[in-house]
């Protein structure tokens, strides 16, 4: 929360996230996806979401793109606002189309995610026809030019050639061309390099950077490697069965951790010393049912410090210094805990 | 590609000889002669024919004669309608034949897409519903009920009207062709309905259409530029046994519209044991078959970019 309530004299953020919760209707009840979940982005930064598969980091970023299929989702609260204005729900903000051209998205399966049968500088050059009106022949030389930014070797070849003809790190290269055709003010990546191998992933993450650097776009990086956080991340959001139980800066979230889980997370993180590998601990147990999540802090079964209340009520979120906050009981200001001795926020 | 074209042609003409094989080794054992008919036949022209295909030669020779014929694109005499040649029967009745089965296989294929993605786009709602019913009911009633049952209801409406909306049997104005392609085109219809719905539903929730959408493409050029081309596919790859599926239908629809067409004087040839009519049609229709099969396969070589047309 405490990340959003911006101070009156500071710029407010890019994008604003507020309260969403999303549903879906299934055969076997209704899955409450995300249960309110808050943040921020701002310009030239990059916000991370992390967490364990299926505890609704995409289903968060789709419903901000419009791109949760109803039925069976449903957003049923919250709100996200770029630059002041609302955009949960719309197409257009202030006359110009969200989707491709406010914001571009990369997925993680680059191989299934582009169309087979329809060349690759065509489906770059899509987005410009349609939100800029470029004519074909100007949309066909932007998307070389595109392609060369992504840094893909012989773009005017490449172009014309199908998606099957490409390697998975290609195509992913392909698809962030595809996605900053439009010169979008964010960029939002879900684990786009989780489908590749480690040294493609390495180059995927270092030509967003770079693009980053080049254009002052912001990136909402979803992924549930911290490794990939450490190298990208200036702000982090570690989100746990459908909410989001701490969020900081990469600094805090790496040295200050606050909430169990993320000591959690960054103790089954693996490592590349030999002599901690067999320290790697992961977290034992399994995420709450989502279709009746618990009473309490979604943590509590698995966490070693729970408490009574946390299976009672749910702990609100506490701040801690500047954007820094987590949502556990430990931080509550009656527990008389100072943050800091909590953990001893190991150095990674 | 041509290479590859050529090598599939020549892998038709033996595909074709395995059928003229089958065909002429069936006829054989048929019991029953074509020349033992209830009709009398003068002792000349009994041994007239009796020389031309080695009657009374043993089987290997006649299978030879019939070989060297064929090759010849000579198919023979029919036994039946004295003096008509078998490659004449087919030059005046297969264009007959075509034009229906055209005219059924384009009624099956636009049908087929368009209420395949109709249904899709429509899932679980009325439309779909509809479709989905009538679809079944294509697939399950055979032809020659739905021929009958159209014929009737042509019957009913013009007498009802008082003139004739269309004719309800012959041959010669489009009016005729649009009943019985429709008919013959129908179940064919139906199952590349249920195939391109299906199709339609899996590309829709497809990775590349989200991404499509998150690129703001609007529905309409979503539908134009992303499904359409790859939910056809498979409907593209069942073109060839379709069209063999219209092409046999038309044998009971051009007996029951009484369509001058191939397909009757091959089931009339087959009741009178009219062996050079037989085995010339027979041969005829197979060696079509192939090359439609082939042509299909060279088509969708040019929709399916991933498949190349190499040898
Ligand atoms: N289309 C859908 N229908 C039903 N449930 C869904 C759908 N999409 C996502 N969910 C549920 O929402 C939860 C969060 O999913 P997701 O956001 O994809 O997780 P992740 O954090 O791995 O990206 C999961 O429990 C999943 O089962
Ligand atoms: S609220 Fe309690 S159960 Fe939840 S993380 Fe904190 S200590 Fe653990
Ligand atoms: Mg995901």
């Amino acid at each position: 929360m405490t990340a959003n309530k911006e101070d009156t004299n500071v710029r407010p953020s890019l994008l604003i996230v507020e309260d969403l919760q999303v549903e879906f209707d299934t055969y076997g009840g209704t899955v409450q996806a995300v249960r309110g979940v808050n943040f921020s982005v701002d310009q030239g930064q990059t916000l991370a979401i992390v967490g364990e598969s299926g505890c609704g980091k995409s289903v968060t970023v789709q419903s901000i793109m419009g791109l949760i299929p109803a039925p069976p989702g449903r957003i049923i609260a919250g709100s996200a606002r770029l630059r002041g204005h609302e955009i949960l729900g719309r197409k257009t903000v202030g006359g110009g189309e969200i989707r491709g051209a406010e914001i571009g998205m990369i997925f993680q399966d680059p191989m299934t995610s582009l169309n087979p049968t329809m060349k690759i500088g065509d489906q770059i050059a899509e987005p410009l026809k349609v939100h800029r009106g470029y004519s074909a022949r100007n949309a066909s030389l932007e998307a070389v030019r595109l392609l060369e930014l992504s840094r893909i070797p012989e773009a005017s070849k490449r172009a014309r050639q199908y998606p099957f003809e490409f390697s998975g790190g290609m195509l992913q290269r392909a698809m962030i061309a595809m996605a900053l055709s439009c010169k979008p003010s964010i960029l939002i990546a879900d684990e786009p390099t989780t489908a590749l191998d480690v040294t493609i992933q390495a180059q995927i993450l270092d030509l967003m950077l770079e693009l980053q650097k080049e254009t002052g776009m912001a990136i909402i990086l979803i992924t549930h490697d911290l490794g990939v956080v450490a190298r990208m991340a200036d702000e982090v959001a570690v989100m746990y069965a459908g909410k989001i139980v701490e969020y900081g800066s990469a600094n805090d979230i790496f040295y200050r951790s606050a909430h169990p889980y993320t000591v959690g997370l960054k103790e089954a993180m693996p490592t590349n010393d030999p002599a901690r590998q067999h320290e790697l601990k992961p977290i034992s147990g399994s995420p709450p049912d989502l279709f009746a999540p618990p009473a309490g802090c979604g943590y509590c079964s698995r966490c070693p410090y729970a408490m009574q209340i946390c299976s009672e009520s749910p702990p609100q979120n506490n701040g801690l210094h500047d954007h820094h906050s987590a949502s556990c009981w430990l931080h509550h200001p009656r527990s008389g805990i100072k943050p800091d001795t909590l953990f001893f926020g190991d150095a990674l | 590609m041509l290479l590859y074209i050529l090598k599939r042609v020549f892998q038709g003409f033996i595909t074709v000889w395995f059928i003229a094989t089958a065909t002429f080794f069936a006829m054989h054992n048929v019991p029953g002669d074509p020349l033992t008919n209830d009709r009398a036949m003068t002792e000349t022209t009994r041994a007239n024919l009796e020389a031309k295909y080695g009657l009374d030669e043993p089987v290997s020779t006649q299978y030879l004669i019939f070989l060297r014929n064929l090759a010849r694109g000579d198919f023979g005499i029919s036994f039946v309608q004295e003096n008509r040649e078998v490659n004449d029967i087919i030059r005046e009745h297969f264009p007959v034949s075509a034009i229906l089965g055209v005219l059924s296989v384009v009624f099956a294929a636009t049908g087929g897409v368009l209420f395949g993605a109709l249904t899709a786009l429509y899932r679980n709602r009325l439309p779909d519903y509809l479709i989905m019913f009538l679809v079944i009911l294509g697939i399950s009633v055979p032809s020659f009920v739905v021929a009958a049952l159209s014929q009737l209801s042509l019957v009913s409406l013009n007498t009802l009207l008082g003139f004739t909306v269309l004719p309800v049997a012959g041959w010669g104005t489009v009016m005729h062709m649009l009943m019985p392609a429709l008919v013959l085109g129908l179940s064919t219809m139906a199952y590349l309905t249920r195939l391109m719905r299906s199709s339609m539903l899996e590309v829709t929730s497809s990775d590349y259409v989200r991404t499509a959408k998150s690129k703001g493409v609007p529905p309409t050029r979503i539908f134009t530029r992303h499904q359409l081309r790859n939910a056809i596919l498979p409907v593209v790859t069942v073109l060839g046994p379709a069209i063999a599926a219209i092409t046999t239908g038309g044998f009971v629809v051009e007996l029951v519209f009484a369509i001058p067409g191939l397909g009757r004087y091959f089931v009339e040839a087959v009741q009178q044991l009219d062996y050079t009519v037989i085995m010339g049609t027979t041969v005829f229709y197979g060696a079509f078959l192939v090359f439609m099969v082939i042509l299909v396969d060279v088509v969708y070589g040019f929709v399916d970019p991933r498949v190349s047309l190499d040898a």
